[in-house]
């Protein structure tokens, strides 16, 4: 290129202020530049829905983890409150037994009142 | 029985509550740990916030004054809050703070006024248990423990409100108030003691600790029941008014419990612990102060009361259920308001609830008759023959008949209405007897119709009262009271009698409990492990040694340690084990059917019955009936039936003795009553008898008397006092005689005509 020569003509007769040569790699370098920004682009929209992705499994994991905590926890106080049910139905049957026993000993009472009666009458009808 | 619990959907309290206490209506107040005071309507459920303690102290303990004290009801409207910066607070109902006063080192844990209303004991974190006056002055400081710095977590008043019940680490510790009387201390658990409570009508006190027992002791300090170990340890514990049950606190537990110990239910609430108890008055309902803020109320119900052929249950709060099992029926009975006693005995069912009064017929259940209550806590019915008897922890007692109608409400001065329990009143169609609330030696007698008392004093025992009972039938003048004393005397005394204490007499030793039967005046009791039934009791006015001839028992081994007698109606005696179970006995239908003669005057039928039965108590009961009424011919052949020769001569003796008056006279004297002997004689005229009944008593002085004030015999007594002197060998040391002798001559033939003159005029009249 020569340097009293500024302008130069290209193949299409314009005039142009960088050769030819500069001109079409920087034609190249714009091109080249706008792909990357494209696939940097794309690139973010991937790891953007990647992080979205990644959040929402993370919530996800978050709940089943409380979960998971959760129905522990109400694995041991469902124990707990078992636990305590059957203490309860313990202390139920305890009652009841007790209760038995003494309708036992009033029936017994009754029985043994009703044989006295009954001889009672015998030996009444005996006599007359 | 059991607890109907009730607990609302979220607590009132942001803390845990540390005390509830009920109020003379039927309000309930609590404190939390946030310093709110709450008060709580039973009825509605809905709760209003009273006051607020300032920040940093918290409640600890609270008690509302007694509710009667004399009459000074407008007194009741405050309670007493110990807090933990060591003062307790005297607080109007309104949640104004009256006084506050500096009591203790560290929190006032517990509080608590005396029955009567006069004095208030409070117990320290320092180990100090003070007693105060009414207006908040310190009277006394009462115990120092032993080892400082024990905190005393828990006390009580004895029943009379002259003992201090206190617990001090493992300790259980009875102080009475007087500075040089000695304590009585014992070892009550393993672990620290939280909880005790003395009962003013059983006497009993029960006790809970951190060892997860809980124990019943009596006031002497002997273990009467040991619970299992819980799962939690006990936080409070309670006596029902009534001093039926009480109830047990722990971690999501609640318990009620026979005052025997045993356990009639167990509840597991979701509570928390359950830091304090209170019963209402009525001892219908329970509340407890729980550690999550609630406030948990539990109500009685399942209560059973059995009459010959019926059955009636509560089965919730407002409705019975009525079985009659002999026709196999069933009735429910629905109510307004909330059950609070029943009572059945003597074709009646009465029914209080928390506003009115309802009496129903055992033959119609549709139609009750219904009447409003002047008070609102009863806490029991009593019925009787003709009337019926409530008794209410406020108002007092009312007598009303089955028709609904007010007969009296008998009052003492210085009765204390609280304090009235099944043990302490008998009442019969005629005559209603209350032992005194403050000295239980003391007895008032009441005519019912009058509602007044019989005699200006009180009458008066040697030793404490413990139960009394009336005799339904008989005339009124004779109407016998039975009771036992302190020592488990059996008494009967002649209530109506001019001179009631001439006429008490003993009937035996060692008798825990005593019932009458409901159809005739037969006793029956508990004496020394004998189940035993006195025919005649009455007899031991007529002939003491009828007595235990009219007596008979059998063991009552096969009724377990004490029990109590629960009824003796018709030909049975129902009795209650100490664990709770009915057991009866029956009883020989004979001496029902001989009273029945007896009390038609059918005295040939009583012969034939006792002559077909060939029964010695039977005998000796118809001789004791036939010489109470003067049935010379039945008495005879009844005294000869059991062996008495001398007094089936004595017998045909009288029955010679023409006149009418001499032969009362001779009657009375074969029962022993001299003095009325001699009243009938000098009342017939007959005064050589009276002063002849004298000489043959060697009451020398009374017949010289006679003699005198009617200006006759006079030698006559001084002869027989000769022939007595002479017969002995003993000189005259009578003034009286001396000076009479000197004046007038001794001459025996004008005596002996004298004395055939006088016989020969009663012959005559």
């Amino acid at each position: 290129m020569d340097d009293d020569n500024i302008f130069d003509v290209d193949d299409l007769n314009k005039i142009r202020v960088l050769d030819n040569e500069t001109s079409t790699k920087t034609a190249q370098l714009k091109e080249e530049c706008k792909d990357f920004i494209d696939k940097i682009d794309d690139f973010q929209t991937i790891v953007g829905g990647f992080i979205d992705l990644m959040d929402n499994l993370s919530t996800e994991v978050e709940r089943e983890k409380l979960k998971a905590i959760g129905a522990r926890n109400l694995l041991k106080s469902m124990a707990k409150q078992r636990e305590s049910q059957q203490q309860q139905l313990v202390g139920l049957i305890h009652e009841k037994k007790t209760q038995l026993e003494r309708y036992r000993i009033q029936l017994q009472s009754l029985e043994k009142t009703e044989a006295e009666q009954r001889d009672f009458i015998d030996q009444f009808i005996l006599q007359k | 029985m059991k607890f109907k619990v009730s607990i609302g959907k979220k607590p009132q309290h942001d803390g845990m509550v540390s005390c509830v206490g009920w109020t003379v209506g039927d309000d309930l107040f609590s404190c939390g740990d946030e310093g709110s005071i709450l008060k709580w309507n039973t009825k509605t459920g809905d709760t209003a916030a009273i006051t607020k303690l300032p920040d940093g102290v918290y409640p600890a303990d609270m008690a509302w004054f007694p509710s009667n004290v004399g009459g000074r009801q407008s007194a009741s409207e405050l309670f007493v809050l110990g807090t933990t910066d060591g003062k307790f607070h005297l607080v109007s109902k309104n949640g104004r703070f009256e006084k506050s006063v500096e009591a203790h080192n560290g929190a006032v844990i517990a509080i608590k006024w005396s029955k009567n209303g006069n004095s208030l004991v409070t117990a320290g974190e320092d180990g100090q248990v003070k007693i105060w006056s009414r207006s908040g002055m310190l009277r006394s400081t009462l115990a120092q423990v032993v080892a400082l710095g024990t905190p005393v977590y828990s006390v009580a008043w004895g029943p009379d409100s002259e003992q201090i019940l206190y617990a001090c680490g493992k300790q259980i510790i009875i102080k009475p108030l007087s500075p040089s009387a000695k304590p009585t201390q014992w070892k009550g658990h393993d672990g620290l003691i939280m909880k005790l409570d003395w009962s003013s009508v059983n006497n009993l006190i029960v006790s809970g600790a951190e060892d997860r027992k809980y124990k019943v002791w009596d006031s002497y300090g002997r273990l009467l029941f040991a619970s299992h170990p819980h799962h939690y340890p006990i936080m409070s514990v309670s006596w029902s008014p009534n001093g039926q049950m009480f109830a047990v606190g722990a971690f999501n537990t609640l318990r009620l419990c026979d005052k025997s110990g045993w356990c009639y239910s167990l509840d597991k609430p979701n509570t928390g612990s359950i830091y304090s108890l209170d019963w209402s008055r009525d001892s219908t309902l329970v509340a407890g102060g729980c550690g999550n803020g609630h406030v948990i109320f539990a109500g009685v119900v399942n209560q059973t009361i059995e009459w010959k052929h019926l059955v009636v249950t509560l089965q919730e709060e407002k409705v019975l259920l009525v079985e009659d099992v002999v026709n196999n029926t069933k009735d429910q009975l629905e109510f307004r308001d909330r059950v609070v006693k029943m009572s059945l005995g003597w074709d009646h069912l009465v029914v209080t609830t928390s506003s009115q009064c309802l009496i129903y017929s055992t033959s119609n259940w549709n139609t009750p008759l219904i009447f409003d209550l002047k008070g609102l806590t009863t806490s029991a019915i009593l019925l009787a023959r003709k009337l019926f008897l409530i008794v209410d922890s406020v108002q007092g007692l009312s007598v009303y008949s089955y028709e609904g109608r007010l007969i009296c409400s008998p009052k003492y001065s210085g009765i204390r209405t609280d304090s009235l329990n099944v043990n302490n009143i008998a009442v019969s169609s005629d005559t209603l007897v209350l032992v005194d609330s403050r000295d239980s030696r003391a007895y008032h007698v009441f005519d019912i119709n009058t509602g007044r008392e019989l005699t200006d004093k009180p009458l008066y025992h040697s030793q404490e009262l413990l139960t009394v009972a009336l005799d339904q039938y008989g005339h009124t003048n004779e109407r016998c009271l039975g009771f036992t004393d302190k020592n488990n005397d059996l008494f009967l005394i002649q209530i109506r009698h001019s001179n009631p204490l001439s006429k008490l007499k003993k009937l035996g030793g060692m008798v825990t409990t005593l019932m009458w039967h409901d159809t005739t005046n037969m006793l029956s009791a508990l004496q020394d492990g004998r189940f035993t039934v006195w025919y005649y009791p009455r007899a031991v006015y007529i002939d003491t040694e009828l007595l235990p001839q009219s007596k008979v028992y059998k063991d009552a081994g096969e009724f377990g340690k004490n029990p109590q007698i629960v009824s003796f109606l018709g030909h049975h005696c129902t009795l209650r084990r100490s664990d709770g179970s009915l057991v009866s006995t029956a009883v020989s239908p004979y001496p029902t059917i001989l009273q029945n003669y007896v009390s038609k005057t059918s005295w040939d039928d009583a012969v034939r019955l006792c002559r077909f039965v060939k029964d010695g108590a039977l005998w000796a009961s118809l001789a004791a009936m036939a010489t109470a009424a003067k049935e010379l011919n039945t008495a005879e052949i009844a005294y000869a039936a059991i062996n008495e020769t001398e007094k089936v001569e004595y017998i045909s003796y009288i029955k010679d003795i023409s006149n009418k008056a001499a032969r009362n006279a001779e009657m009375s004297l074969f029962c022993k009553q001299t003095g009325e002997a001699e009243g009938t004689l000098l009342q017939g005229g007959l005064v050589y008898r009276a002063i002849r009944l004298n000489i043959d008593l060697f009451r020398w002085n009374r017949a010289l008397e006679l003699a005198v004030k009617h200006k006759t015999h006079v030698d006559t007594v001084l002869a027989f006092r000769q022939k007595y002197l002479q017969d002995f060998g003993l000189e005259e040391s009578d003034n009286l005689f001396t000076q009479y002798s000197k004046e007038i001559a001794v001459d025996w033939t004008t005596i002996q005509n004298k004395i055939n003159m006088e016989l020969e005029n009663e012959r005559g009249k």
